[in-house]
């Protein structure tokens, strides 16, 4: 905020048109907006702006390729070659995209180029509604840039007017004949498409201003931290007294964003941005915010996350083996494209794959993609993913990039009923390929499951002993003893809790058992209780009494004297005699003395 | 003691020193017939046990050593039962070792449980010494443990199982032996060496290329050393051996020429023989 005040400074002693100036009588003035707002001419229905739906879909290699795929005929309408270098901008029958040194635009039924127009200086973003193109440019040094918002007719590209600006102008949107350009991330200036002619201004007075978008039925602006409805009360210029939607974003997906920051030159054009997205829609009337589906999700380069209003996950999609780099919510399915060129919808309330199409890119990788798509509804109904299995791909993904999210996949795994979670967490511990720090999460959620269906995978983990012929090694003994234990306050079968403490006591017995995991089996052991968990006790008690290394161990010390006295009268005699009995470890008898008197 | 196995008789008969274990503490075992025929053979005058029992159970952990030692020359079953008394209150490590041995010098049924206990103990020494008691125990349970022993993280260990499974002639641990000589450990050759019968030795040979050959070539070897191996099929080892490359292989046929007398005349030998010289000569598989 300080950054923007400077500039004001700066600004305020240089003067200007008055378009982008830093005053203006027409800042948050609710009925100028409102009469702005009223003269967009809008679909009463959500509908692409092109008229069917599509994605403009963009293929690496030299040259690269704009290929119009038509969503519901499942086929490319035209496939061209073009060297797209911007994010393309849908208009009424054409769209636009700076290629090369030029914007460029071409008829949107047949791909050939309509008109062009060099761009002077860096190009900012470009925008399009039925009639007109608009694009931000930047000229002048970096002492002394100045910005243009310029109109063009969308069938002829003639220039209909030019509005310049000494104040950074961010990537325009455009709508129903308005066209919205964010200026200095404070305000959003709101001109009428055809005139150039400045309508009102939203002040945003409590955080920036990165990015206008459009939906077919209603404009948004926002941050990184918030996206605000373009309506009257937009005009107080408050998020609070705005209908602003803040959704709620598991920390680990804090990198994902509502809209390209229209700010950021490197997101003019498709990038690695496009691949972090929060994927929303909320209601375009009403007072107050809605999400659409009664949430978000969240497009996380492979995966697609569906989160309920409390930021929690719903559903989870793992797209097989590449990413999705380009997405979209078109209101009635959440559409996406692979690099591959595969493009899907999904079903925004359970993750269902609603529709899967093969793009022919010729083998060329796809960079990136615009959807013309609101309210594409796929016919397809498509059974809902497994959440597990997309969770545990999550988890298991080798990038590296991706600890944030299989953290918070294990995290939703963990409150996932099923022996089959226990079994997937437990391959995770198993996995060389899982990080340290992951292994840690999936440890620290094994034992707060408290899921008894997953009692026959733990018993099973337990099973397993360190053998160098068959190559096998028990896997976070400590951790699985920790959530067989956990589980002894619920009902169990009989049969599986006395399989349950037969492991225990397999690891117990067991040489390779280190020390730690040893003080979880024995307190496991002492929770589940019974005849048979305490006699191993009282045993592994009375031959490692004698034993050196044992003593050094405090915890398991105390843990087997404290599990032994716990178990009875008997047990309580065995105690003494381990206090009284001169093989025993000075520091065995001490602690079982000051149990027998406690 | 007596108090203290009164005292724990509950504690014990509940404990995983198992149900045979616990029947001894309720009543002490008759004396194993081999033990009373060791006692009618030794030249050790069997002694009033109380002293070394005694130490046994003291807080001098190097007497304790000595009187499990000495208290396995004893072969009366009160010696026995000393033993087992104290290794099943338990005995550090440094006294358990040699208390195991003692123990399996006379064995008796009673003492697998508490084989099995230490057969699973934290300290190798202990661990090793209790695998190998193993192998004089025709049980089930001890077979089961002496086998899987094999696969111990510790080489002394698996040392040590492969002696059990060697003296209890186990053909259960054949095949996991077989896994321990594709990996070169040392464990297998002696134990593999001693199960071994002319099939067994023909399987050995069948390892060449997927076990060391050095160790190939030591296991065929030390078949090879058995008086009790018939010629017909020493004569197949030493082909084996003939197709192993290397010094060891070599060396397994010269200790063979060593050990075997020139008569009477053996067509093993005289193979070996002709091998040897050959690749001392510089031809062969040296």
């Amino acid at each position: 905020m300080k950054k923007i005040v400077l500039l004001a400074a700066l600004l305020a002693g240089c003067g200007g048109k008055a378009v982008f100036g830093l005053s203006s009588s027409n800042d948050n003035d609710p009925q100028a907006l409102a009469k702005a707002l009223d003269l967009r001419q809008m679909s009463a229905a959500p509908k692409p702006i092109g008229g069917s739906a599509r994605a403009y879909v963009v293929t690496s290699g030299k040259p690269r390729h704009l290929i119009a795929f038509d969503l519901a005929g499942e086929k490319a309408a035209w496939n061209v070659a073009a060297d797209v270098q911007s994010r393309v901008a849908v208009g009424g029958d054409f769209v636009v995209a700076r290629e090369g040194t030029d914007l460029v635009a071409r008829s949107a039924s047949d791909g050939a180029v309509r008109w062009k127009m060099p761009i002077d200086g860096q190009f900012v973003g470009a925008a399009a509604d039925d009639k007109r193109a608009y694009v931000v440019t930047q000229t002048g040094t970096d002492q002394k840039p100045t910005w243009y918002l310029i109109a063009l007719d969308g069938g002829s590209g003639k220039q209909l007017w030019r509005t310049p600006s000494t104040g950074q102008l961010g990537a325009p949107a455009a709508q129903g004949g308005l066209v919205m350009a964010p200026f200095l991330t404070q305000w959003l200036s709101i001109l009428d498409g055809a005139t150039g002619a400045q309508l009102t201004r939203v002040r945003s007075t409590d955080d920036e201003i990165t990015f206008a978008m459009t939906t077919s039925d209603a404009a948004w602006f926002g941050s990184k931290r918030s996206v605000v409805r373009l309506d009257e009360k937009a005009a107080t210029g408050a998020r609070g007294t705005s209908t602003t939607g803040m959704a709620k974003i598991p920390a680990q997906l804090e990198k994902a964003t509502y809209a390209p920051d229209g700010f950021d030159a490197v997101q003019a054009g498709y990038s690695a941005s496009d691949r972090v997205r929060i994927l929303w829609r909320a209601d375009a009337k009403g007072d107050a915010w809605k999400w659409q589906g009664g949430g978000v999700a969240v497009h996380y380069f492979r995966y697609v996350l569906g989160l309920d209003e409390a930021g929690a996950v719903r559903w989870a999609y793992s797209h097989p083996k590449v990413e999705l780099v380009a997405s979209a919510h078109t209101g009635a399915a959440i559409a996406a494209v692979s690099a591959g060129g595969e493009v899907i919808a999904l079903d925004p309330a359970t993750g269902a794959v609603r529709a899967h199409a093969q793009l022919d890119t010729g083998g060329a990788p796809v960079i990136g993609a615009t959807f013309d798509a609101d309210g594409w509804s796929p016919s397809g109904a498509g059974e809902p993913p497994s959440t597990v299995q997309a969770l545990v791909a999550i988890a298991r993904d080798r990038d590296a990039r991706f600890e944030g999210v299989k953290e918070l996949a294990v995290g939703t795994l963990a409150k996932l009923p099923g022996e089959q979670v226990t079994r997937d967490l437990l391959a995770m511990l198993a996995d060389e390929r899982t990080s340290a720090k992951l292994k840690e999460t999936v440890i620290g959620v094994l034992a707060s499951r408290d899921d008894p269906a997953g009692l026959p995978a733990l018993i099973e983990a337990l099973g397993v002993k360190s053998d160098v012929i068959a190559g096998t090694e028990p896997i976070a003994v400590g951790a699985v003893a920790r959530a067989v234990g956990a589980l002894a306050k619920q009902p169990l079968d009989e049969k599986q809790k006395a399989a349950a403490v037969d492991a225990l006591i397999g690891q117990l017995r067991a040489p390779s058992t280190s020390v730690g995991d040893a003080v979880d089996v024995v307190h496991a052991l002492a929770a589940l209780g019974g005849a048979a968990a305490k006699a191993p006790l009282r045993t592994y008690l009375l031959v490692y009494r004698t034993d050196a290394e044992f003593a050094k161990a405090d915890a398991l010390v105390a843990a087997t004297v404290d599990a032994t006295l716990a178990a009875g009268a008997d047990d309580r005699e065995l105690v003494r005699f381990v206090a009284d009995d001169a093989r025993t470890q000075p520091a065995v008898a001490d602690y079982a003395k000051k149990a027998l008197a406690r | 003691m007596r108090i203290v196995r009164v005292v724990l008789g509950a504690a014990l008969a509940a404990g995983f020193v198992a149900p045979a274990m616990a029947q001894a503490k309720a009543k002490p075992p008759a004396p194993p017939a081999a033990a009373k025929d060791a006692a009618a053979k030794s030249k050790v005058k069997p002694g009033p046990v109380g002293p070394l029992a005694a130490a046994l159970v003291g807080g001098d952990v190097d007497a304790a050593a000595k009187a499990a030692a000495s208290l396995g020359d004893d072969p009366t079953p009160a010696a026995h039962e000393a033993l087992l008394d104290a290794l099943s209150t338990g005995l550090a490590p440094k006294a358990a070792a040699p208390a195991l041995e003692s123990l399996a010098k006379h064995p008796a049924p009673a003492d697998v449980a508490v084989l099995l206990v230490y057969a699973g103990h934290r300290d190798d020494d202990v661990r090793a010494a209790a695998v190998a008691a193993l192998g004089a125990y025709p049980d089930p349970l001890a077979k089961k443990a002496g086998v899987a022993a094999l696969g111990d993280d510790t080489e002394k260990v698996r040392a040590a199982a492969a002696s059990a499974v060697a003296k209890g002639k186990w053909r259960e641990g054949v095949d996991r032996l077989m896994a321990l000589l594709d990996k070169g450990d040392a464990a297998a050759p002696p134990a593999l060496a001693a199960l071994a019968d002319a099939d067994l030795a023909h399987s050995i040979a069948e390892h060449l290329g997927n076990a060391p050959a050095a160790t190939l070539a030591v296991t065929l070897g030390m078949i090879l050393k058995r008086a009790d191996f018939p010629e017909p099929a020493k004569l197949e080892v030493v082909r084996a051996i003939a197709k192993i490359p290397g010094a060891e292989a070599t060396g397994a046929l010269t200790d063979y020429l060593e050990a075997t007398p020139e008569k009477p005349p053996r067509k093993s030998r005289a193979e070996a023989e002709k091998i040897v010289e050959a690749r001392l000569a510089g031809g062969g598989a040296q």
